[in-house]
């Protein structure tokens, strides 16, 4: 039997990075594959390569024994390849059906035939088992029924080879188990599944092989009768999953900094409470969509939200971050440069832009002294091993890590009393990840209450001393002090905890709640 | 774990749905509401207006004149809604039908009417190629690139007729823009006609799906396999062939055209497709809000011209027009950006 698809030494590699380092992967026909591991391990590389929106350094992709190069998404889906993104590919302003059919249009003439695009969607998203008009602008669907559509629009397609990209991501239990049963039966019909998930008890479900990648490299391909969570766990960390012992951070006895009670915030199931004393670090963890990012948007004033949100004992109102500034919260973007800094100023002026003036005059306010901001520069620079050679270094032309340094010391002149880190290491070199985790202590010890949220487990446990994990917009664990292990956090992201034991009903999360008994092992 | 809590959370997540789906749809209606009513609201109210306050406004002459400047001034508005729903912009339409217009007029003059028209409008056809080519192949941003194309046809057309005017000889090409059929001048006919065709291109054909898609949503058209510069191009060529009727209808209609002729006119374009509804932010290109703005834009011209008001006022109302019609943009936007955010009350 040909192998449905066939993936031989595929080397992707984006500035900087070796996303893929010469991957292969074979596929029967009929055969369900399940794709794991952590985030930035090369999963969506993989799947953009295969769905012709990359093309590869090096490496073949074969279909049913032929090699293809696929130049663009149409060539992908001309050689029965289809593709259920991971983020949401559908136009809002069209409707569900037009949107299902979109670059395969049923037309006469060039004229789209409306009715049997209407009748051929209905029987997809019946199919789906979704109660949906195919008429309705997507712009009015929720996210989940959007998720639907794009399943929906894939399976619209003749494919041989249907790769899913997280496609429970935004669905409910009942869409949940629907799906999978689409899954087996599309398998059955001879078709061959990639299926990725961060939800480990889906793969165990429904694949029949899994492939694992870490770093960007196959490191495991069992049947998945072979596996069980604990080894699956084990191949994506690269170890064992341990034990780590740590003494238990000594109890925080510093001034209630931010006190969050009752946040709603669109796109967050729950309500979200959270107490950060001065000195703290407390971890915000989840897998990407899990609604931390949300969270700490709605505290910078970036995203509406409705709740009480007190900074040093005053009750603040954020609306925008002009506000939160003010009010002493500070945050520093995932988005680090289209967010973070202003590439055409040099760093000096970077590291001014947010500086507490409240304390000079009205002179010098309007009229900053070039020696005075000189003076702070190079003083920030010894404290933060920020490696420039000259204060007038355009801060574009620095290094991730560099940058990150410049935009700490932003956030220590601005005199802020929270700080929030959105992925404060992503595209930092391991060097300076450890500059920054001391910088990022350092400034809990002068007394500011730091929130981190990150996609980063080791990261977390490295430098939290409290982490609460978050999974499809609900608080699934709080983890404390010794029980902040990268294998707890890892383990509560995709799931384990939210299965084996949940932290009560959506509306019982409060910090200081039970602490998960997170444990794999 | 158990089921009843399994249950309660399942229920919680469908009234969360059910909840926001209500929202959206609320959102969208809310929409549609500012879009027609940004545009139908002033028309209905100039109208009344200019029939009870301005003399001679219903008069038979003046409603001729009133319909065919609305008409070439919609038919260049379907090729730049086009190009406003794609994300891009025309500032060259001006310059592209003065230059179809001197090419028409001489055409007309050495080889007949019929030649004459399928000169002007082939000349705005490759003009607008050249814009698309310049779009998509040298990736230009469409603002700037048709900022320069502006001034490199206005100054072609300059050096074509050397700064004279060129007279229109035949009489049978003239009467075309003043004749009419069963009472209703002929451009007007033809922009009906060309908005009709333009309005089923986008609503149920193929293209007109890709054209939203790639306005929409460009990652979403390039993951579906659409491709997006070949769609971006056929606008701008539309743009310039609707330049190009537009300047054969003007040739028509005036007799004697020059150089600086249709100056201004992407102003008037521009307005009338946003006040129609068409989202600068593309996507959402409104062919019929189109045509209505352009009624009501010669509506307004022509009003202010039998009340004697001095041209330079009509700039000032065109501006303030072109501003009004914006705002309605962003409210909508902003309805938009609020549903998809979601609200919390």
């Amino acid at each position: 039997m040909t192998a449905a698809l066939q993936v031989v030494d595929v080397v992707q590699e984006y500035p900087g990075v070796r996303a893929l380092k010469g991957v292969s992967l074979d596929l029967e026909p009929g055969q369900v594959l399940g794709l794991v591991g952590e985030n930035g391990a090369g999963k969506s590389t993989l799947i953009r390569v295969l769905g012709g929106i990359e093309q590869p350094v090096s490496g073949q992709v074969l279909v049913r024994g032929t090699a293809r190069t696929f130049r663009s998404s149409a060539e992908s889906q001309a050689a029965g390849i289809s593709v259920v993104s991971q983020e949401f590919r559908l136009v809002p302003q069209l409707s569900v059906a037009d949107n299902v059919y979109l670059g395969h249009e049923l037309t006469g003439a060039g004229v789209v035939d409306r009715g049997t695009t209407r009748d051929r969607t209905a029987g997809l998203l019946a199919q789906l088992g979704l109660d949906l008009d195919p008429d309705r602008p997507v712009s009015s669907l929720t996210v989940g029924d959007r998720q639907m559509v794009e399943i929906a629009r894939a399976l619209s397609r003749e494919f041989d080879v249907l790769i899913m990209d997280e496609p429970t991501a935004a669905l409910n239990g009942a869409e949940t188990t629907r799906l999978h049963e689409i899954v087996r039966r599309i398998a059955a019909q001879g078709k061959a599944v990639v299926y990725v998930s961060h939800h480990l008890d889906e793969i165990f479900a429904i694949c029949d092989d899994v492939a694992v990648l870490r770093d960007g490299a196959l490191v495991a391909h069992a049947p998945t009768r072979e596996l069980d969570e604990a080894r699956l766990v084990e191949h994506m960390l690269g170890r064992k999953p341990q034990t780590f012992e740590r003494a238990s951070a000594a109890a925080s006895t510093g001034e209630k900094r931010l006190e969050v009670v009752g946040l709603r915030v669109p796109g967050v199931a729950e309500p979200f409470d959270l107490t950060v004393r001065g000195g703290e670090i407390v971890g915000l963890a989840g897998l990407v969509g899990s609604g931390r990012t949300e969270l700490t948007r709605a505290l910078f004033g970036d995203l509406p939200s409705a709740g009480e949100i007190r900074v040093d004992g005053r009750s603040v109102r954020l609306s925008r971050p002009r506000d939160a500034v003010r009010a002493g919260v500070f945050m520093l973007s995932e988005d680090r440069k289209g967010e973070g800094i202003l590439p055409h100023l040099d760093v000096t002026e970077n590291a001014m832009v947010s500086r507490d003036r409240s304390g000079l005059s009205l002179l010098r306010r309007l009229l900053p002294v070039p020696s005075d901001e000189r003076a702070q520069f190079s003083r920030l620079r010894s404290d933060m091993r920020i490696r420039v050679p000259h204060g007038r270094q355009l801060i574009g032309n620095l290094s991730g890590g560099n940058q990150q340094k410049v935009l700490l010391g932003r956030a220590l002149l601005s005199g802020c009393s929270v700080l929030l880190l959105n992925e404060p290491t992503r595209g930092v070199d391991v060097g300076a990840k450890v500059d920054i985790y001391q910088l990022v202590k350092q400034l809990a010890d002068a007394g500011v209450a730091v929130v981190v949220s990150s996609s980063d487990a080791p990261e977390l446990a490295a430098i939290t001393d409290r982490c609460a994990v978050y999974f499809a917009g609900r608080r699934v664990a709080e983890l404390h002090g010794r029980d902040v292990t990268e294998d707890n956090i890892v383990g509560a992201s995709v799931g384990q905890v939210a299965a084996a034991a949940p932290v009560g009903g959506p509306t019982d999360a409060t910090p200081g709640g039970p602490t998960a008994e997170a444990s794999h092992v | 774990m158990s089921d009843t809590t399994l249950e309660s959370t399942a229920d919680l997540v469908a009234d969360e749905r059910a909840r926001s789906a209500e929202a959206a749809r609320r959102a969208d209606a809310r929409r549609r509401l500012l879009q027609n009513a940004g545009v139908l609201v002033p028309f209905v109210l100039v109208l009344v207006v200019g029939v009870a306050a301005v003399p001679n406004f219903a008069s038979g002459s003046n409603i001729t004149n009133v319909l065919v400047n609305a008409a070439i001034l919609a038919i260049v508005g379907y090729g730049m809604t086009l190009v406003i729903a794609v994300r891009g912009i025309d500032l060259s339409v001006g310059s592209a039908q003065a230059l179809a217009a001197c090419i028409a007029a001489a055409s007309v003059n050495a080889a007949g009417p019929v030649v004459g028209a399928v000169a002007g409008i082939a000349v705005g056809a490759g003009l607008g190629l050249v814009n698309g080519l310049v779009v998509t192949r040298l990736r230009v941003p469409g603002f700037v690139a048709t900022l320069s194309t502006m001034s490199v046809y206005r100054g072609l057309v300059l050096l074509f007729t050397g700064g004279a005017p060129i007279m229109i000889a035949s009489a049978g090409f003239k009467d075309v823009a003043t004749a009419s059929l069963v009472g209703i001048p002929v451009p007007f006919l033809v922009a009906v006609v060309l908005g009709a065709g333009a309005w089923f291109a986008l609503d149920r054909m193929r293209f007109g799906k890709h054209v939203v898609a790639v306005g929409g949503s460009p990652e979403a058209a390039v993951d579906t396999g659409i491709s997006v510069s070949r769609v971006v191009l056929a606008s701008y060529l539309a743009a310039g062939a609707a330049a190009g009727v537009g300047g054969v209808l003007l040739a028509s209609q005036l007799g004697v055209v020059n150089g600086s002729v249709s100056s201004g006119l992407e102003l008037q374009a521009i307005a009338i497709v946003v006040l129609g509804g068409t989202s600068m932010a593309g996507g959402r290109p409104r062919i019929v809000g189109t045509f209505v703005a352009a009624l009501l834009l010669s509506m307004i011209n022509s009003g202010l011209n039998l009340l004697n008001v001095p041209s330079f006022y009509q700039y000032v109302a065109l501006g303030a027009l072109l501003v009004f019609a914006l705002s309605i943009d962003g409210a909508q936007r902003a309805a938009v950006r609020r549903m998809l955010e979601g609200r919390l009350s």
